[in-house]
């Protein structure tokens, strides 16, 4: 699934490390979303978007 | 030290490097309970071993495994489950229906047979429970776990040392008790 995780996390400057511990997650799980490889739970995808300081539904594209 | 002495936690690092000591340890005795015949500490050393693993694992505050590899180890292990259950079942067939050219091939038979049963049982037993309850219950999740395999042990055991339908070493010679599935061992009776 297309995402805008990478650019936020940029425009935010934080790493995929500490974006990764926010929302309790290994970086490589950071990765494959930035990527688009993966499809994470709807947990994961709203403390993704809270690290981020946005919400699911401007994060992912659907 | 391997673990930090301040506040009692360890690094994902750290607790690698005691998972592979682990490993190192278990083989080493494994391999000397082959060699001296004693089954009995390799047993104690692997409990003992988990629930050093088990405590050490508590003590790391990095995250060992998230979501996508709770994903990616089911898959993985239908996956497995799936491989090993077909080639089980077919070396199964072919080793008991060639059991005549070597009598030794029927109790393997018999192992891949009973291991496969007891594999896709364990499946679906689990696969129920996680189908019907919640995911996060982890206390009973290791109940069943503890109840099953200690099932499937105390089978194991009254099977194996119940003395029914074995091979007796006397004067020297190895005489049928009952009926064994299996040939007369190959080492020296004395």
């Amino acid at each position: 699934m297309e995402n805008k995780i990478k650019e936020l996390r940029t425009k935010l400057n934080i790493t995929q490390e500490e974006l990764a511990n926010q929302a309790g997650v290994r970086r490589e799980t950071i990765v494959f979303l930035e990527q688009g490889k993966y499809n994470p739970s709807l947990k994961l995808a709203h403390d993704v978007a809270l690290a981020l300081k946005t919400t699911i539904d401007k994060l992912f594209i659907f | 030290m391997l673990i930090n002495s301040n506040n009692k936690t360890m690094t994902l690092k750290q607790f690698k490097i005691v998972k592979l000591a682990v490993v190192f340890l278990l083989a080493v005795v494994f391999s000397q309970a082959i060699i001296f015949k004693n089954y009995l500490i390799p047993i104690i050393v692997l409990i003992i071993c988990y629930l050093v693993l088990f405590y050490l694992r508590g003590r790391v505050k990095e995250i060992i495994a998230d979501e996508r590899d709770y994903l990616t180890g089911g898959k993985s292990a239908l996956l497995a489950i799936q491989i090993y259950s077909w080639v089980a079942v077919i070396a199964m067939f072919i080793l008991y229906a060639n059991r005549d050219l070597n009598p030794a091939y029927e109790p393997v038979a018999m192992t891949l047979a009973y291991s496969t049963c007891i594999l896709m049982l364990l499946y679906a037993i689990i696969f129920r429970y996680y189908n019907k309850y919640k995911l996060n219950d982890k206390k009973l999740i290791y109940t069943i776990l503890v109840l099953v395999l200690f099932i499937v042990l105390a089978i194991f055991s009254a099977r194996l040392f119940s003395g029914e339908d074995n091979w007796i070493c006397k004067n020297g010679e190895w005489i049928k008790h009952g009926q064994p599935s299996f040939a007369a061992p190959s080492v020296e009776c004395k």
